[in-house]
């Protein structure tokens, strides 16, 4: 009854895995070997588990390391803000679609864009100081993307500033399906704004948080770079307060021509992302469930 | 009066919350339209006497418009092979019985979650070796290949809901599968499409990694790339600067405001990447 | 094959551009084509319209003039200076004449093997009136002609000394005078010292005045990254020890970590600042900004080296590729470009002066400028030292000290520490190249 010839479906998925193999499998096999050589332009000798060895070993590294695990932080305070704008928004004041449009602005604006416009209002003497200053705030005066102990810190609230648009896009779209009645009824029996918020909003939305953490999570690890690239001034200074795993790599292979380290660090990362593959895919599964009950 | 009373509060938590989202592109246009002197002794507020000649310095001295080009080039071809490798894999694994067709699957979703870093040593290795750095070509296939897992993830889900009578009347009137996935499923499908063009494009638009590892001419510079060069050079004159990063984010904000709805939903998709 | 370079590229463009502001000149290039018969052809790939304006118009002219052979030029772009030649080397197709920059920006493709010795090239005089540095010597040999100098000082405002009543025409020369100006200044209110070290490369053009004042050659340099000397003796890590010193006594102005290195430069001739560093490029212009009232000056001498105080150049230049045909041809172009007429040419396509000690410098007006050159391209001077450092330490050594230190988080004793263990990390991490910088070594050490 099918017409369809046994070849016809490979035939359809044939450019498919031919891309895939080319831009994911064939460079996935490959880390693995160079990350095994003393790679000097296009290849090199074996030289066993050495740049494994040399990048466990290096400070610099472990130190990449813990800024990703310190950009975890902002996780929480994301959930946070945007839980609280998004329940804001559900409650439909007037003009809550206005604000809808303003709030997702960070989220439309390009990484590097707003990254070079933070920079310049960071600045020791640019307009956020002068706002403390004006505020008598001299002390919150830091010295923002200058100081080795601020800057990450300042990413940080980048980060913070630019996902958030996110989870509260995601969050509203998630309260938007809820069942309306429940929450009306609540009302009439008197029930104030946070009540509504804790125990009939909230305990609806732990599909949706949870997708929103592990999207995020992803993001901390393996997808800050150019947040990084611009305030760090291209070398993740000052100093290298603000190098993380994936600068690290970028720097082994561009500006120290090692491409064998770079590998090496790239198959951690690779790892770590395999690890997280699983509750992404759970939490997707979960949040669509959601979804599929409204 | 009550009702009003009571939303007061929310009303000031979402404007203070809508002046924080707002602030950097405020701060941004306001300074664009300042004079270097005027900025140097007023930060804060907004311009007395505002001026053009940033934009004008920009537009003619920067090659930010060759630059928004070479973006727009690669986001054209990155699009459009991803969106047709994806319909046509799509369709297969949603519509055809095949072996291995769970498996693949699996594998293109899985991709999704792969940092692009990690592919980017023996590509860039393998392109120095066959003379694809700087070139489009190179570019835009490492580009569709980033998005394909993603474009194969949503359209499969889709092809998937198309009503199963559709097809097999189809059929019976003797059409082929590339005739039915074009007359019928793709138009069906234009939700899905259009998420997937928003999608892809800001990615490939806003993408900084790829675009300075493998576009190191000059001339093949994307915006986010040419962006981080011109805010060095500039780098002593700040209302210059924000007149670029005004004149870069302008595609983009233009695009969203006319189009919200389809950006909105386009970026919620996004983001299960 | 090493890219690296091409990113250091992005470095050096920062670093030594400062003119060339948004020129997009740069566009695309076309390979050499196939050569016409009858004449010799020679390809001229070379770089520098991006640092320094009206350099096409010199080699155009140039080109145009040589009756010899014909010449094509093609302008790089400043990404690929280096690996596009390295590239077209290994593929035997590598131009005739190719630009080079200093140090170890050029040696990579010498120990490669794609560029010839000009000793036996080049007529002896010319070679060395035209300054290619001791960075461009190997094994015995010189493998660049010096085209365009970039002086490398210290600039303060006159203005702001007389306000501090200090003599504006006798800046410090030893480090006890710069720190009793220093406090002069800082009574009156006015910032001492600094620039802008955000983006790091005010670090590293501080090692280049710093670090040889203890050193008797550049040689010793390479040996400390070697291992053969100690970053942690006190004498290799005292420049740093200095410059903690200035941050602990507050002399160096507030916003200093936050501004990167053009902003910091521009507070000199503004007159916001009183001293900082600067590059003899950007002199003329600076001199304008403040009305003249800009002088030069060397790092003030706290070492005991035998390179204190001896003013800094480096020098761009070009060199003769392995796969050149007439190499004899291609030298008799280089000479050609530091005949007179050819010298005067390119003073008045640039305004800026050529890499040529012979070059008459009575048409230099500005006398500010033309004592600078004097004293920095016609005395005695030394190369710049942090082009022999290898990029793994530029990176995560060079950089990160001096702005750790400026911001307070880091002793000079601290920074010499991070500088050993970099230093050892990259022999660790490069064999290869060790074995190299050795031999490099026995020709930095000779003068």
């Amino acid at each position: 009854m099918n017409r369809t010839s046994r070849l016809t479906p490979y035939l359809y998925v044939a450019p498919l895995v031919l891309l895939m193999a080319f831009v994911f499998g064939y460079p996935l096999v490959r880390i693995f070997e160079f990350s095994f050589k003393m790679v000097r332009g296009i290849d090199g000798p074996w030289i066993g588990l050495r740049n494994y060895q040399l990048v466990l070993g290096q400070d610099l590294f472990w130190e990449s390391v813990l800024h990703n695990l310190q950009l975890l932080l902002a996780i929480p305070v994301m959930v946070v803000v945007s839980l609280f704008v998004a329940i804001l928004l559900y409650e439909r004041v007037a003009g809550w679609k206005l604000y809808r449009i303003i709030v997702f602005v960070p989220f439309v604006l390009a990484i590097p864009i707003i990254a070079v416009v933070m920079k310049r209002m960071f600045q020791f003497s640019g307009p956020v100081n002068e706002v403390l200053r004006w505020l008598s705030l001299d002390f919150m005066a830091l010295d923002w993307i200058g100081s080795s102990e601020v800057a990450l810190w300042t990413v940080m609230i980048l980060i913070i500033w630019r996902e958030s648009a996110l989870g509260i896009i995601l969050f509203l779209a998630r309260m938007m399906s809820l069942d309306e009645s429940v929450i009306e009824a609540a009302k009439l029996e008197g029930a104030n704004w946070w009540q509504r918020a804790r125990y009939i909003i909230l305990p609806q939305m732990r599909g949706v948080i949870e997708f929103f953490v592990v999207v995020s999570t992803i993001t901390m690890l393996s997808a800050v770079f150019a947040y990084v690239y611009v305030i760090g001034g291209g070398r993740g200074g000052p100093g290298t307060a603000t190098v993380v795993v994936e600068f690290y790599i970028f720097n082994a292979l561009i500006r120290t021509s090692l491409p064998g380290i770079a590998s090496a660090a790239s198959v951690m990362l690779f790892l770590v992302s395999v690890l997280l593959i699983f509750p992404l895919f759970r939490a997707r599964r979960r949040a669509a469930l959601d979804e599929a009950t409204r | 009066m009550n009702k009003v009373l009571s939303s007061l509060p929310k009303h000031a938590a979402l404007l203070f919350a809508s002046f924080l989202a707002l602030v950097p592109t405020i701060f941004m246009i306001s300074t664009a339209l300042k004079t270097e002197q005027e900025y140097a002794v007023d930060k804060l507020s907004f311009p007395r006497m505002p001026v053009l000649e940033n934009f004008r310095a920009v537009l003619v001295d920067s090659p930010f418009l060759w630059w928004m080009l070479n973006s727009l080039i690669l986001v054209a071809g990155a699009v459009v092979i991803s969106t047709i490798v994806a319909c046509l894999a799509a369709y297969a694994i949603a519509r055809m019985e095949f072996r291995g067709r769970d498996t693949l699957l699996a594998i293109s979703t899985s991709l999704m979650a792969v940092p692009p870093i990690v592919m980017i040593v023996p590509l860039f290795v393998l392109y120095s070796r066959i003379g694809l750095i700087s070139t489009y070509q190179g570019a835009i296939l490492i580009y569709a290949g980033l998005i394909t897992p993603f474009s194969v993830y949503l359209l499969t889900t889709f092809f998937r809901t198309v009503p199963n009578e559709l097809f097999e009347s189809a059929r019976m009137d003797g059409a082929n599968d590339f005739v039915i996935l074009l007359k019928i499923v793709l138009p069906l499908s234009a939700p899905a499409l259009v998420t997937l063009l928003v999608v892809n494009s800001l990615y490939v638009w806003n993408d900084l990694l790829i675009a300075i590892i493998f576009l190191q001419d000059d001339a093949k510079r994307t915006l986010m790339a040419g962006i981080s060069v011109f805010q060095g050079r500039y780098n002593n004159q700040v209302p210059l600067t924000m007149a670029g990063m005004v004149i870069a984010s302008a595609p983009m904000l233009i695009l969203y405001i006319s189009f919200q709805k389809y950006f909105i939903r386009g970026l919620m998709a996004g983001a299960v990447k | 094959m090493t890219d690296k370079k091409a990113w250091d590229l992005s470095r050096r463009e920062l670093m030594k551009m400062g003119l060339a502001l948004g020129a997009g000149s740069a566009l695309g290039g076309v390979l050499p084509g196939s050569a016409r018969a009858q004449q010799l052809t020679m390809d001229w790939w070379w770089w520098g319209e991006q640092e320094l304006p009206g350099l096409q118009k010199v080699v155009d002219g140039a080109v145009a003039a040589y009756k010899e052979a014909t010449i094509k030029p093609m302008l790089q772009d400043t990404a690929v200076v280096i690996s596009q030649f390295q590239t077209a080397a290994a593929a035997g197709n590598a131009p005739d004449i190719q630009y080079l920059w200093n140090g170890i920006y050029h040696m990579e493709s010498v120990w490669f093997g794609y560029l010839r010795g000009l000793k036996e090239l080049v007529k002896p005089e010319i070679l060395t009136a035209s300054t290619p540095t001791a960075l461009s010597n190997f094994g015995g040999d010189t493998y660049r002609v010096g085209w365009y100098p970039l002086p490398m000082m210290w600039i303060y405002n006159k203005k702001l000394f007389e306000q501090a009543k200090l003599d504006p025409n006798a800046p410090p020369k030893t480090w006890e005078e710069l720190l009793t100006a220093c406090e002069a200044l800082k009574t009156a209110g006015i910032e001492p010292l600094g620039g802008g070290i955000q983006d790091g490369y005010w670090s590293e053009w501080y090692i280049s005045h710093s670090l040889p004042q203890n050193l008797d050659t550049i040689g010793e340099a390479v040996e400390l990254f070697i291992g053969d000397k100690d970053f942690r003796d006190p004498k290799y890590h005292e420049h740093w020890t200095k410059l903690e010193e200035l941050k602990t006594k507050g002399y160096l102005n507030a916003d200093m970590s936050s501004l990167e290195l053009y902003p910091g430069i521009d507070l000199v001739p503004a007159g916001k600042l009183a001293m900082g560093q600067s590059i003899g490029t950007r002199l003329p212009a600076d001199l304008k900004t403040a009305n003249g009232e800009v002088g030069v000056m060397t790092m003030p001498v706290f070492g005991k080296g035998k390179l204190a105080g001896i003013p800094l150049l480096d020098v761009q230049g070009l060199g003769i590729s392995s796969n050149a045909e007439d190499p004899k041809a291609a030298a008799a172009f280089l000479e050609f470009l530091n005949a007179p007429e050819q010298l005067k040419a390119f003073w008045d396509a640039t305004g800026w002066i050529p890499s040529n000690t012979t070059f008459d410098t009575s048409v230099i007006t500005d006398a500010t400028v033309r004592s600078m050159w004097e004293t920095w391209g016609l005395g005695k001077n030394i190369s710049n030292v942090t082009n022999v450092m290898p990029g793994q330490f530029y990176e995560r050594a060079a950089i990160p000290t001096g702005q750790q230190i400026v911001q307070g988080s880091m002793t000079g004793e601290q920074a010499g520490e991070l500088a050993a263990a970099t230093a050892k990390e990259w022999r660790e991490f490069n064999p290869d190249l060790v074995e190299n910088y050795q031999k490099w070594v026995v020709d930095l050490s000779a003068g």
